[in-house]
């Protein structure tokens, strides 16, 4: 990736009162791709699109959308973002147009074939001129689109857009989510709990447990890592082995659980590690492999210690 | 200047369309037509006497009274003069054949109609109250604030609006009772002047103009209170509470006044300074104080609150 980054999170914190939420966060990203923000509840995804977008305080360190600051430069920044902040809330007792209306007003030179041109767009054209108190979520949320696109942004930032929704309603937001990223070269923040979603439409996945960023990768090298394969040895004397193996590999992660030792690692180093045993002396009774899924190593990773 | 145009112009439809706001409208016009109704045919008072022997028994009370007040030691100069005043005053109209205006005629309703802006201080502090507060208990100020705006423009935005509606609200009353009145009482008396007492002579105002400079100072109490609403509504997002508390205050403020009005320094609390009918009709709630002095204790006030629902709005983390 050589383009510019458009959002650039520079070592973001949040403090509120004496806990730190936010323990500084570092983060490009890049126009065209779509980002999954991906963390159990209470990780701070929300807090941090808070900051993103200056409804909330940044702490220490800075957040630039295409160059200007989101604290000192807020109106030049946030030009550039639309975005829905947990549910899409409008105003329940004006028509779904006059919501839009509304918002148009508060962008300069915007014109009024924007709004109709929007409403095809997400497909409310048969009810826009009704009230919003009677849309059903899905509707709702379409509307939210709608607001947050109503300027042509070119970051879009969404809080669990699929809350909620049934599977139709979720796979139509990823398909447009997608749609804009190809189309559009929009940038997508999106953020979710949920990898198996976060899988099907992002480019890269930032995990963030406890305000911290753990990890982000390409979605294609977390399906092509076999890192993930767990290997199960039965082999004895346990902890000499395991301290052999870390002796002997010292970037491996291995660990003993139920008396076997368990080594994380690709398919094609099953060999070496047998021989490694058998050559020094261990006993081997038995080599089983597992593929762990995405899921699973999302879970070991944050739901482990849920409850730190 | 554009901008800030079409901001107010937002929040005017956040304002208008809703149905309670109309409802606010409604109830105002019903109760001057009550009012007006009342006054024609409950109130019409069948007095057999001409106004000239009505102002001779009011004067003779007058000054009975009057030297009532003399022989007692406690009452102080400021309550006999206001009395004194008006003997004053009756007398011109005997000497240049003023009849006083009775409250079954146009001008008579409509010196009394700025007394309904009581209520509709109430319909606007409740707007004034929401105007922040709601956007932030329906969740759509994150909506709100994520746009290439100021949040202090927004906030501006919001107060001219509530001035708007006490501005709609107050023309409501003056047109609806301009209206019913001479529908009611016809134009007896439409030239008549008002009497004031100034300066040691009693002098002669167009009643139009001293009708709405009553408006005026009953308008100065109401924007206090709204813009206290206003405050109390950015600084703790609820609208209940804003409500709440401006309407006590501006039901008990004057009694609390009045209670403390031995203490010197409770000339600086704010209802002692919101009545400034005191220095037009009557005397000060608390010795030594001039309409000068609550001008500015007023403004002091007023900035005070704006300048926290400033602060408040734009500094504070938006978690709603
Ligand atoms: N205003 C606040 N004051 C104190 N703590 C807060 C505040 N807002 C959030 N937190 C705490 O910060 C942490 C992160 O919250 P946040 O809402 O950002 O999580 P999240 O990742 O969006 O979770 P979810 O998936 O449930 O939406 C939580 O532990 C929460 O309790
Ligand atoms: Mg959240």
């Amino acid at each position: 990736m050589q383009k510019q980054p458009i959002i650039q999170i520079k070592n973001l914190k949040k403090q509120i009162g004496k806990t730190t939420i936010i323990h500084g966060i570092s983060l490009d990203l890049y126009p065209g791709e779509v980002f999954g923000f991906l963390g159990p509840n209470g990780a701070g995804k929300t807090t941090t699109i808070r900051m993103m977008v200056g409804l909330m305080n940044i702490t220490e360190g800075e957040v630039l959308i295409n160059g200007y600051s989101v604290e000192k430069n807020f109106e030049k920044a946030i030009a550039y973002v639309g975005g829905i902040i947990e549910n899409p809330e409008m105003y329940k007792y004006l028509t779904g147009y006059d919501n839009l209306i509304h918002y148009s007003r508060m962008i300069p030179k915007i014109k009024i074939e924007r709004i109709e041109e929007i409403v095809k767009l997400v497909g409310l054209e048969k009810r826009i001129h009704e009230k919003v108190k009677t849309y059903s979520l899905g509707m709702r949320q379409r509307l939210g689109l709608a607001q947050a696109l109503l300027h042509s942004p070119s970051v879009l930032i969404l809080d669990e857009p699929t809350n909620g929704l049934d599977p139709a309603g979720i796979r139509e937001i990823r398909t447009y989510i997608r749609k804009l990223a190809v189309e559009e070269n929009i940038t997508v923040f999106v953020s979710s709990h949920l990898l198996s979603e976060m899988q099907l439409m992002c480019d890269r996945i930032g995990i963030i447990h406890h305000g911290k960023l753990i990890s982000v990768e390409t979605v294609k090298n977390m399906l092509e890592d076999n890192q993930h394969l767990s290997v199960n040895f039965t082999v004895s004397p346990l902890k000499e082995a395991l301290s052999y193996v870390k002796k002997t590999n010292p970037k491996i992660k291995a660990e003993i659980i139920d008396h076997r030792l368990i080594i994380y690692t690709s398919e094609d180093q099953i060999t070496t590690f047998a021989k490694l045993f058998v050559n020094n002396g261990f006993s081997l009774t038995g080599i089983h492999g597992e593929q762990k899924s995405l899921e699973e190593k999302f879970i070991q990773i944050t739901g482990g210690d849920l409850h730190v | 200047m554009f901008n800030m145009f079409r901001l107010v112009q937002n929040e005017n439809m956040k304002i208008y369309k809703r149905l309670g706001t109309w409802i606010m409208i409604g109830l105002i016009l019903m109760i001057v037509i009550f009012a007006g109704g009342i006054t024609k045919y409950l109130l019409a008072e069948n007095v057999n006497l001409n106004w000239e022997e009505q102002v001779q028994i009011e004067n003779a009370q007058l000054l009975e009274q009057i030297e009532e007040y003399e022989n007692m030691p406690m009452v102080g100069s400021s309550a006999i003069q206001p009395l004194k005043e008006d003997v004053m005053i009756n007398n011109y109209r005997l000497e240049n054949d003023i009849p006083p205006v009775e409250n079954e005629t146009l001008w008579g309703f409509m010196l009394s109609s700025p007394d309904f802006t009581a209520l509709a201080s109430v319909f606007v502090i409740v707007i004034s109250a929401g105007i922040v507060a709601t956007e932030f208990s329906t969740g759509t100020i994150k909506l709100l604030l994520i746009r290439p705006v100021k949040r202090s423009k927004i906030l501006i935005s919001k107060y001219i609006a509530t001035l708007i509606f006490a501005i709609i609200m107050l023309l409501t009353i003056f047109v609806s009772s301009l209206i019913v009145g001479s529908m009611l009482f016809g134009f007896d008396g439409i030239n008549l002047p008002y009497l004031v007492y100034s300066g040691g002579e009693v002098i002669e105002r167009n009643m139009l103009v001293q009708i709405i400079t009553f408006y005026g100072l009953n308008s100065i109490d109401m924007i206090m209170m709204v813009t206290f609403a206003f405050m109390i509504s950015s600084v703790f997002r609820s609208s209940s509470l804003a409500i709440g508390l401006s309407l006590f205050l501006m039901f008990t403020g004057q009694q609390l006044v009045m209670v403390l009005s031995d203490y010197n320094w409770a000339k600086y609390i704010l209802f002692a300074n919101t009545n400034l009918y005191q220095y037009v009709a009557g005397t000060p709630i608390i010795e030594g104080m001039t309409l000068a002095f609550s001008i500015i204790i007023l403004s002091v006030y007023f900035f005070l609150f704006i300048l926290i629902s400033w602060f408040t709005f734009n500094k504070r983390d938006v978690a709603a």
